[in-house]
């Protein structure tokens, strides 16, 4: 008997290996191929393109993107956006958060249905009036047009997450707190918020992804090349007569480094913080 | 006392100073669209030249990609964002032209000296709609035949072919003969209407898009033909099945990598193509006439316009021309893989070679080629080649259409648009 | 006297109640004022194009001309039907997996923090380039995909399924899984953890097998977390043009036209924004009727339950 419940635990086990094994492979590989590209030599790259490891390997793309390009440019652009919408969006939707977590009122289905009508449509059907709207504002390439534009577009899901991490902290917390003559909003403050901060570290993680990776917006808003972000930098690899993919995919490994680093630090935080409160959604 | 007077003065001097640069400084705000890493490099270092040569004109590059150029360009003008000067592929004068966007430049012309080398083609070129010059034209890209020279050895063939029933059979052969490898580099997916033009013009006989009536010739018989000729090409296995939906990437890769041995391409794939193959295994023979004995191979062109919105007419003017006298094109040309537009250039070292002879001899032998320009007059002309063209030729090479029923398609579009223009313009 | 505070009482009265039916607004109005004025009032203008037939530099008003062309445009039924192969599988495979995973990291393993940190790396992933990078890899010149697929025996040679009318939605669904596991990965396993370990105790005392406690404890739990990731995903899915766009530009012919990559090319590239705008409110309305479905049903679960 103890026998065989071993036997299957080692199956079991093995098992579970072997499928965690299968998905890490499945989710690094094409990363993995990025990688292998950006360390690709030139005139290697279409001979030996089908090998799982060139036979050199050269740095010299990843020297010209530093150097040459104007990438580091690109990339602090892309960090200031990203790093701004994400706290301006974080903040947001805390308050709305808690607000459709708390509140009972008349109309809550309605708004619930707004934030919902916001995530419905395909950008481009808005780009044109947009533009147009942020030309006259002289809101169009510069930095401070696409934190907003940004801000707007994922305040949808940042606020149902803050909700559902709102729904997991009871409310006789700031219940106590107000009998004891803080104001609601001091008791959110000083009460609530600490105890949700590992979700507002997800949610922060999250919006700040949306915003790195976002192309269309930073596409059509921003013209000078002080302005752009990585995203659209990494079209410029993208000629109509080549596609320089040494660079290209360099570039990128780039700019996932900074991301990789942010998730490892905040991923303690990311499933801690959706456990505070994701019971209820 | 003395202190507060020496300073009122430096300060007063230096804002006369700054006010002085500052008027006499003007920034012409240039847009590329067809862009690379090397040709922004290259641009700015002749704007550079420019700038030292004239102080007080600064020159902005904004480079927009490619891939989304034409999108970005039409929403920036759209949106009133509208730049001094832009380079202009020959299929999007049609729509800023014909509404109104760009300058007429024949009166600056007027003055150059340098439009007396100017080939006539230029400025023909860059005056088909209403008879204006609304731009001028940096380079050529005209197709002709790449092959490659080891896969036609291995498949016994001496040579490339001259008409167009050779060409059928050494794709045939070779496809055949050699496992693994096609005889015809086919275009399926974005830009693919350069070759179909040619097959069909070529079969039919005739050059260009429309009759001297005004109506098309895509869909007489010959011009199905050539199309079928595609189509046929690709379902029996001539062509590599990847190639419905190769662009220009895919189908420069699938050349230089000897998967397929022939392609239709212009000066630019040289450069990619050059850069990856040993020259001896390669050359650029001019396409294979058809039924008429002649071929028609396209002849595409870009070059620079000025924004009629513009606010700094002549300084614009003087960046362009410079960009545009015999010296920096020949050097523009080279750099980016055009034809230069000033005579004399096949004398020059660069294009003397025998990877340039093809594109030259199809320049200059008028008896059997015949180089056909698309209507760039057509407002629609942009909408044709990006939304007519590609899903339903792929339907043709994938069995779904008819040659003729795609055809006539075209030619309804084609027509419409022609009677639509010349309508406006009696 | 009396008068003068009972008045004074009804109008404090009246100050608590507005305050306090204020109080919310006041949480939601940032929300709310970014909202409306940087989405809402666009999108407005957009719907309004709808009702015009636009060139690249003219319009003119036409009435629901653009819907009564939309309701008899074949071209417009092939991507709702392709919209819904391409929602339905992505969506059905990347919840599944998702929530595989989420089961699966939930134990405790040799490596687990790890292997939780880079679960998330094709998320972080900017989608264009996710297009890109799975287009060159079921390109056989460079790519090894085909390669494998043939020697699998899948294929009978070794292409890109991108160039089959037939199977080239699976390049970009293939694609989309990779990029949305870690979404439901990482939300279903938060979910999970929050479930109280005295509920499994209680059931396996009671002798309740693995599945029955699956079925019994976490689904009931994870149902609220399921159902509104579950919306929210098949909303972006469904207006999602980057990845088709970029594999495949909506073909070979068609066969891979969604409508969001349908209202871009026509906004694009045969620049009609009118049309374009007519699909897009198409979808919207679809849409908000699917969310609302959903809705009801996370109420009638969340009732039985």
């Amino acid at each position: 008997m103890v026998g065989k419940s071993n036997l299957r635990r080692a199956f079991e086990g093995t098992g579970l290996y072997m499928v965690v094994a299968l998905y890490v492979i499945f989710a690094l590989f094409p990363i993995y191929w990025t990688v292998k590209i950006s360390v690709t030599p030139q005139n290697l790259l279409y001979s030996e393109g089908i090998k799982l490891w060139p036979s050199k390997i050269t740095l010299a793309n990843y020297r010209s993107v530093l150097a040459a390009s104007d990438f580091p440019r690109y990339f602090l652009n892309s960090m200031i956006v990203s790093i701004s919408t994400s706290l301006l969006v974080t903040a947001i939707a805390s308050l709305a958060g808690y607000a459709l977590s708390r509140f009972i009122f008349p109309g809550k289905v309605w708004v619930s249905l707004l934030l919902l009508l916001t995530q419905t449509f395909p950008l481009v059907m808005v780009i044109p009036p947009i533009f147009r709207i942020m030309g006259q504002l002289g809101l169009t390439d510069n930095l401070y047009g696409l934190i907003i534009i940004y801000t707007a577009f994922n305040i949808a899901f940042a606020t149902f997450l803050m909700q559902s991490f709102f729904d997991g902290v009871p409310k006789d917390l700031e219940e106590a707190a107000m009998i004891d003559g803080c104001s609601r909003f001091q008791a959110l403050r000083r009460i609530i918020l600490p105890l949700t901060l590992p979700g507002m570290g997800a949610t922060v993680a999250f919006v700040f992804t949306a915003a790195w990776s976002e192309l269309l917006f930073a596409l059509m808003l921003i013209n000078s090349e002080g302005q752009k972000t990585f995203s659209v930098g990494l079209l410029t690899f993208i000629g109509k007569f080549a596609v320089d993919w040494g660079q290209m995919m360099a570039a990128s490994v780039l700019a996932l480094i900074p991301v990789c680093l942010f998730f490892a630090f905040l991923q303690r935080y990311l499933v801690t913080g959706l456990t505070a409160g994701a019971v209820k959604g | 006392m003395r202190k507060f007077a020496l300073s009122m003065c430096f300060g007063v001097a230096a804002m006369a100073l700054s006010t002085a640069s500052a008027l006499a400084d003007t920034t012409v705000q240039l847009v590329e669209v067809i862009t690379s890493p090397q040709r922004t490099e290259f641009l700015k270092s002749q704007l550079a030249e420019f700038e030292k040569a004239n102080p007080g004109i600064h020159v902005e590059v904004v480079s927009l990609p490619w891939g989304e150029a034409f999108e970005k360009f039409l929403s920036m003008v759209q949106a009133g964002q509208i730049p001094d000067m832009v380079e202009m592929p020959e299929r999007w004068m049609g729509l800023y032209a014909n509404n109104g966007q760009l300058e007429d430049l024949g009166a600056y012309m007027k003055n150059w000296d340098e439009a007396k080398t100017l080939g006539d083609r230029a400025k023909q070129l860059g005056s088909t709609v209403k008879s204006t010059q609304f731009m001028i034209p940096y380079g050529y890209y005209i197709n002709a035949m790449f092959w490659n020279k080891k896969l036609f050895k291995d498949a016994g063939l001496s040579g490339p072919p001259q008409t167009m029933d050779e060409f059928a059979a050494d794709a045939k052969q070779i496809s055949a003969k050699l496992p693994g490898k096609y005889g015809y580099c086919l275009r399926g997916g974005p830009g693919a209407f350069g070759s179909i033009q040619q097959f069909m013009d070529n079969v039919d006989g005739k050059p260009g898009y429309f009759n001297a009536d005004g109506t098309s010739i895509f869909n007489e018989e010959g011009a199905v033909k050539g199309l079928q000729m595609l189509a046929d090409i690709y379902q029996k296995g001539w062509a590599p099945k990847d190639s419905v939906s190769w662009g220009f990437n895919e189908l420069v890769t699938g050349f230089y990598t000897g998967t397929c041995a022939m392609l239709n391409q212009d000066p630019d794939a040289l450069i990619g193509i050059a850069e990856k193959m040993k020259a001896d295994d390669f050359a650029v023979a001019p396409w294979p006439v058809g039924t008429s004995g002649k071929a028609y191979p396209a002849l595409g062109y870009a070059g620079w316009a000025m924004m009629s919105a513009s606010k700094h007419k002549d300084e614009t003017w003087k960046v362009m021309s410079f960009l545009l006298d015999n010296k920096q094109n020949l050097g523009w040309a080279k750099t980016v893989g055009t034809l230069p537009i000033h005579n004399g250039a096949e004398q020059d070292e660069h294009f003397k070679t025998e990877q340039f002879s093809g594109w030259f001899t199809e320049l200059k032998d008028t008896t059997k080629y015949e180089l056909v320009t698309p209507p760039t007059y057509l407002e629609n002309l942009g909408v044709f080649y990006d939304s007519q063209v590609p899903k339903n030729f792929q339907a043709v090479l994938l069995g779904q259409k008819t040659a003729k029923e795609v055809a006539d398609g075209w030619a309804k579009f084609l027509n419409d648009e022609q009677a639509k223009y010349m309508a406006a313009h009696k | 006297m009396a008068e003068a505070r009972s008045d004074e009482i009804n109008s404090q009265a009246k100050m608590r109640r507005l305050r306090i039916w204020a109080e919310p607004w006041l949480y939601l109005s940032p929300a709310l004022i970014f909202i409306v004025t940087v989405l809402l009032l666009p999108l407005v203008i957009g719907i309004s194009y709808s009702f015009y037939k636009f060139s690249a530099f003219h319009s003119e008003y036409a009435g629901f001309d653009q819907y009564r062309a939309l309701a008899a445009d074949p071209v417009l039924y092939h991507s709702l039907s392709n919209t819904l192969w391409w929602t339905g599988a992505s969506l059905i495979l990347q919840f599944f997996l998702g929530l595989g995973l989420a089961l699966i990291l939930n134990r405790p393993f040799l490596g687990r923090k790890l292997v939780q940190a880079v679960v998330f790396l094709p998320w972080a992933v900017p989608t264009f380039l996710t297009g890109l990078t799975w287009a060159w890899l079921f390109n056989p010149l460079i790519g090894p995909i085909p390669h494998v697929l043939y020697f699998l025996g899948i294929q009978s040679e070794a292409v890109t399924i991108l160039a089959s009318p037939d199977h080239a939605m699976w390049g970009p669904i293939a694609a989309n899984v990779w990029y949305g596991i870690p979404f439901f990965a990482i939300t279903l396993l938060a979910a999970r953890k929050s479930i109280p370990t005295e509920l499994y105790e209680a059931a396996s005392i009671d002798g309740a097998t693995a599945w029955q406690q699956f079925t019994k404890v976490t689904l009931p739990f994870l149902a609220p977390t399921i159902a509104i990731t579950v919306m929210l995903r098949t909303v972006w899915i469904a207006t999602f043009a980057d990845l088709i766009y970029v594999m495949t530009a909506g073909g070979p012919a068609g066969s891979t036209e969604t409508i969001a990559t349908y209202i871009y090319v026509t906004t694009f590239k045969a620049l009609d924004k009118g049309y374009a705008s007519a699909i897009a409110v198409l979808l919207l309305v679809l849409l908000i009727l699917y969310a609302l479905l959903v809705i009801q049903l996370r109420r009638r679960l969340l009732r039985d339950f």
